[in-house]
């Protein structure tokens, strides 16, 4: 115990004792623009009230944790992302991730399969990008080669396509899974289906007004969770590490999370559900970036203002949907392709901070990521960085071992004030939505872009090997390269589907799926028969494309 | 002679969505007092008649996909089918490995960037190696 007025005036004397001694910088701040000060001390957290604001884990606010044995019962996820060239060299580096001690799947795919477009459409040599970014899923037979022989009724698989294709590609997943005789109410996985990801995140080509990408992605959050069809299914993964990855800050991440899930719980409510229904299946994804208290503080503030957010205005009675599950992802925009080695000590910091933080699941970035995607030497170095956190380190051994630490406690408090007033920045713009089609949030998007380049570019942000201890003549590290053939690969794929489906069938079931669209019904029921009989993802995101227009994009706000 | 003001065309070739590495790079360029032209995700040939019809200087594009060979190629091909490579500087920058950077020379372009690249630099590369017929007395 202290007596405050005691240590106030200790505090004093500290001060004036140290007043002469120099500091590196006039003035320090953490990334997001908090001052910070030299030293905390329980004054800086006596107003904390313990029990309200900071709690136990797996108790209001979940500010120390959202389950109560945290990493004690059951350690993270090790969820690498991971996905290249053709579905069946996909799936030989998800077996060798597996053995490697991978405990969850995550798929990355190419931007074919994002955009929604067929490797034979007829635009602009579209081939050279197959299985580029990642693995091509083009139709139920990509899917189902992607997961050929992996244990998908025992291990989680994330899909991360976003709402231009998500709906199309959870179904294919979805039948294949029930061909293989799992029932898909007892499937787990989770579909990153995400609008921001979507928009501000990545800006894919032709690509649909964001009023119609939500009507999708609660197309899939009412068919899999409100209406029970996948219930141990997550059918939206708030990706705030995407928009977080083009320069903006912590606040403003965490707060675009809270908006973002703000937009479906209206859309949700306005289709006539409650909250209840569907909000405990919502789970997040978030970065892990460079300042490591902040990031840390940042995660523990994200679990007490969501469940802030839900006591004030949804007020559900399941205290799964108080509960902020995430998802962590090291922050790739950090990574240099000068000197990548440094990557993986960047990289294992990050990984700490999301641990500290009490992620649920983690993917480490390979040191190669700056420049390509990643080999099988880089890939399993990153697996092991987790896997020394987890059975070397012992840091996950005590829950939220950071908390009680005056600093984070009070930067949590901080960040937790900044975050909820540009969360009601947001909501002034007009939301999500309205900030998208309004350019607002694409012009916050180009101010972040800006303010890092000047930061890089004058040294103020130091960046080893780029502005600081730089290394004149670097070995370049040979880049991990795609299947050249791929193109070839999957237009054969696609011929030899549409050879020897039930070609009426299908036309019979697309018309179905424009009349679902022209009635704005729920397109998931006529997607799990249509994508089971052959249909290809450029198929099914043309007739969206038909039915509801393109939108615009208004990319320099 | 004074240099009138150098006009830059800047395109995601393709499909791919990374768009922050272009949209930093049309304000570095502005910045500097050039005039950028952002012409967002377009085919190639779409591109090289924009740029014969806006009377570019420069054509700069971004690639986060691992494509930069093929549409390097492709670019360079158009410009060779229509006889205008010489009017054009071609500047590529992204997600580019740096055994990339010679090869990718060879199959057209004139300036590689990659990531970690000072925009500065990028500014000097094209005030130093403009082509001849955009250098005009004023």
């Amino acid at each position: 115990m202290y007596d405050p007025k005691k240590l106030a005036e200790e505090r004093e004397k500290w001060l004036a004792h140290s007043a002469g001694w120099q500091e590196r910088k006039e003035e320090f701040e953490s990334d997001a623009g908090v001052p910070l000060k030299s030293l905390y001390t329980p004054l800086d957290a006596q107003n904390i009230d313990y029990l309200r604001e900071i709690g136990f884990p797996g108790m209001p606010p979940y500010t120390r944790g959202v389950y109560p044995s945290m990493y004690r019962g059951r350690l993270w996820t090790i969820r690498m992302f991971s996905g290249f060239g053709t579905p069946e060299e996909t799936n030989e580096r998800w077996k060798m991730l597996y053995r490697e001690g991978e405990t969850g799947f995550s798929a990355a795919v190419d931007s074919l399969t994002f955009a929604g477009v067929d490797p034979d459409d007829p635009v602009d040599w579209l081939e050279v990008e197959v299985g580029k970014e990642g693995v091509p899923l083009y139709s139920i037979r990509g899917v189902e080669a992607m997961v050929d022989g992996l244990p998908i009724d025992k291990m989680s698989v994330a899909l991360v396509v976003e709402p231009l294709t998500s709906t199309a590609v959870t179904s294919m997943y979805f039948n294949v899974a029930r061909k293989r005789g799992i029932p898909i109410d007892s499937l787990r996985g989770t579909t990153q289906n995400d609008i921001l990801t979507m928009t501000i995140g990545y800006v894919p080509w032709h690509s649909l007004k964001p009023d119609d990408l939500l009507k999708l992605a609660c197309d899939l959050i009412e068919y899999c969770t409100a209406r029970g069809e996948a219930p141990k299914w997550n059918p939206v993964n708030f990706t705030t590490y995407n928009y977080r990855e083009g320069g903006i800050d912590a606040v403003q991440e965490i707060a675009l999370g809270m908006a973002n899930a703000v937009a479906h719980i209206e859309e949700m409510l306005s289709r006539g559900w409650k909250v209840d229904d569907f909000v405990f299946r919502f789970a997040f994804h978030l970065a892990a970036q460079r300042n490591f208290f902040e990031e840390v503080a940042k995660y523990r503030a994200a679990r007490k203002l969501w469940y802030r957010l839900m006591k004030e205005r949804y007020k559900p009675e399941d205290p799964l949907s108080y509960q902020f599950r995430f998802h962590v992802q090291t922050a790739g925009s950090s990574l240099t392709a000068q000197q990548p080695m440094v990557n993986i000590i960047r990289t294992a910091y990050q990984a700490l901070e999301a641990v500290l933080g009490g992620c649920q699941s983690l993917h480490t970035n390979s040191f190669d990521e700056a420049v390509c995607l990643p080999g099988e030497e880089s890939v399993r170095l990153a697996v092991r960085t987790q896997q020394l956190l987890q059975e070397e380190t012992g840091v996950a051994d005590v829950i939220d071992p950071l908390g009680g630490s005056y600093y984070i406690e009070a930067l949590t408090e901080e960040l937790e004030h900044r975050i909820w007033e540009y969360f009601e920045k947001i909501e002034s713009e007009g939301g999500i939505v309205e900030a998208l089609k309004s350019g607002w949030l694409y012009r916050e998007m180009g101010k972040a872009f800006e303010r890092r380049r000047r930061a890089v570019e004058s040294g103020e942000e130091a960046v080893i090997g780029v502005n600081r201890y730089v290394v004149e003549e670097e070995e370049p590290h040979p880049p991990f390269r795609t299947n050249p053939r791929a193109a070839e690969i999957e237009v054969e794929r696609l011929n030899k589907l549409r050879a020897e489906r039930d070609n009426q069938k299908v036309d019979r079931l697309k018309d179905e799926l424009r009349r679902a669209c022209d009635k704005r019904e729920n397109v998931m029921p006529v997607l799990m028969e249509l994508t089971r009989e052959g249909a290809s993802i450029g198929e099914v995101t043309n007739i969206y494309r038909e039915m509801w227009g393109l939108w615009d994009v208004p990319i320099m706000g | 002679m004074e240099q009138k003001k150098i006009r830059v065309l800047l395109f995601k070739p393709g499909i791919d969505g990374h768009w922050r590495g272009i949209v930093t790079i049309a304000g570095a360029l502005t910045e500097a007092g050039m005039e950028v032209i952002f012409a967002g995700f377009k085919s190639v040939e779409g591109m090289v008649d924009s740029a014969i019809d806006e009377d570019v200087d420069v054509i700069g594009y971004s690639v986060h996909s691992g494509a930069q060979h093929a549409w390097t190629r492709k670019l360079n091909q158009v410009l060779e089918e229509k006889g205008v490579r010489d009017s054009f500087l071609i500047i590529v920058g992204g997600a580019i490995p740096l055994v990339d950077h010679e090869s990718l020379k060879k199959e057209g372009a004139d300036g590689v960037f990659g990531p970690g690249t000072n925009t500065a630099d990028v500014v000097s590369f094209i005030r130093e190696n403009l082509p001849k017929s955009s250098i005009t007395a004023d």
